[in-house]
């Protein structure tokens, strides 16, 4: 049996990749155990017994990386980890710094190295589409008012006010563009991106690299709707060449290391493709690239565990998404064991 | 006219049409559809024009209107 620990279980409305990633492992013919790791006693993912094996609370990242190393060296000597997929931005360069001491103790993870992680950096972004060869909106980190009223004479509007992690508002004016940054700075801080506004549709493509330029394999979607804030809710798979051969440049450019999303915008007139965002891990929709056959958790599994593996992007286009809230019912003690005990046991296996 | 878009379209019998490479889907009359798949066979308009003069009770000047006003929705959606 291979025993494989996933973070970002919070299955809520904006929800982690954990999840998700649990699921398509349990659906694969690998014998797996999985251990969720969770930073809040309410995540979701630590009462879905039929997903989640075993669930433990960590330190948090931003904290002390010793208490969180020996939480993980920890939870290794109970369980035995094989491989640990992190799927949450912050605790990435954590894990970046403490890789190859999980490996001396025979914990794999495929993750980008930080030159990696750096190179696709909101504000890096206009180098890396153009050694893609594909295009970026113009773009202006700001981190004062003064540099937003200069950023916004330069990109025009109307334009889009983006946070720094979530959320971006379209402003059409001055004050507009003021109310905007002045709101996702209280809520995510700086710094506040002013971009040109290209219209057009939003597509997204993910995959997993293996450090040496190549994929196991793509999956590209339309979102359908997103929420509040800006995350998919629904979506139908596409085939578009054009898409896959860009994403195939990028790792081919960067080497990319792990699992990634590749965030785009096709123009409406031109149809040229702009570079929007790349996220260093797997999205919280990428169950959707499993249940259509290119199951990609279980590929990056099996490559680290170096397992022979499928690396086709050979999917059906016109297969759509719902994601939907649900409710389960648990009972009080097992909040007192994740809460009190730091770990919660689920017993269906 | 470039009508190689229109092959990659996955069309139903009840007139949906999904676009694989974009995620866009459509509706469509019986009609259109009809006009669709002409156009997939390599017919040029006057070639349309023919076809379905024989088959709807129609002028010339409304058939030609209409079917100028459907090929540029299609050219809108970079159908062709």
């Amino acid at each position: 049996m291979i025993t494989v620990a996933v973070s970002g279980i919070n299955a809520a409305d904006n929800p982690g990749p954990g999840v998700g990633i649990i699921r398509a492992l349990k659906e694969s013919d690998l014998d797996v155990r999985t251990i969720g790791l969770a930073y809040d006693s309410m995540e979701p993912g630590i009462y879905l017994d039929h997903l989640v094996d075993k669930s433990y609370i960590m330190p948090y990242p931003s904290g002390d990386v010793e208490q969180f190393i020996s939480r993980i060296l920890n939870i290794h000597s109970l369980e035995k980890l094989d491989v640990i997929i992190s799927t949450l931005d912050a605790e990435l360069p954590v894990f970046m710094d403490i890789e190859s001491k999980l490996k001396q103790n025979e914990i794999q993870m495929l993750i980008p190295t930080k030159k990696m992680f750096n190179m696709r950096n909101k504000t890096k972004l206009n180098e890396l589409s153009q050694a893609i060869d594909i295009k970026t909106p113009n773009y202006i980190s700001c981190t004062s008012y003064g540099d937003l009223i200069s950023a916004t004479q330069k990109v025009g509007f109307p334009c889009m006010i983006k946070g720094p992690f979530y959320e971006a508002f379209k402003a059409n004016s001055p004050g507009e563009a003021e109310g905007f940054f002045n709101k996702l700075a209280a809520k995510w801080g700086f710094p506040i991106i002013a971009q040109e506004f290209v219209k057009g549709q939003e597509y997204d493509v993910i995959g997993c690299g293996d450090g040496s330029g190549n994929n196991m394999g793509l999956f590209a979607i339309k979102k359908m709707t997103t929420t509040a804030l800006g995350k998919v809710w629904n979506a139908v798979s596409i085939k578009n060449d054009r898409l896959l051969k860009a994403c195939d440049r990028l790792l081919e450019h960067i080497l990319w290391r792990g699992g990634f999303e590749l965030e785009v915008l096709i123009e409406e007139e031109t149809q040229d493709i702009y570079l929007l965002e790349i996220n260093p891990r797997f999205p919280a929709w990428v169950y959707m690239s499993a249940a259509c056959g290119i199951n990609l958790p279980e590929r990056m599994v099996k490559h680290l565990l170096d397992m022979q593996h499928e690396t086709h992007s050979n999917y059906d286009s016109g297969k759509i998404m719902i994601r939907y809230t649900n409710e389960i019912l648990k009972d009080i003690s097992d909040f007192e064991q994740i809460s009190s005990f730091g770990e919660l046991e689920n017993k269906t296996r | 006219m470039n009508t190689e878009r229109l092959t990659t379209l996955a069309i139903s019998d009840s007139g949906f049409i999904f676009d694989p490479s974009t995620g866009d889907s459509y509706n469509s009359n019986e009609v259109g559809i009809k006009i669709i798949n002409l156009l997939k066979q390599g017919k040029d308009f006057n070639e349309l024009m023919d076809l379905l003069i024989e088959q709807y009770e129609v002028t010339e000047e409304e058939l030609e209107s209409d079917l100028n006003d459907f090929i540029q929705i299609l050219k809108n959606y970079h159908m062709v």
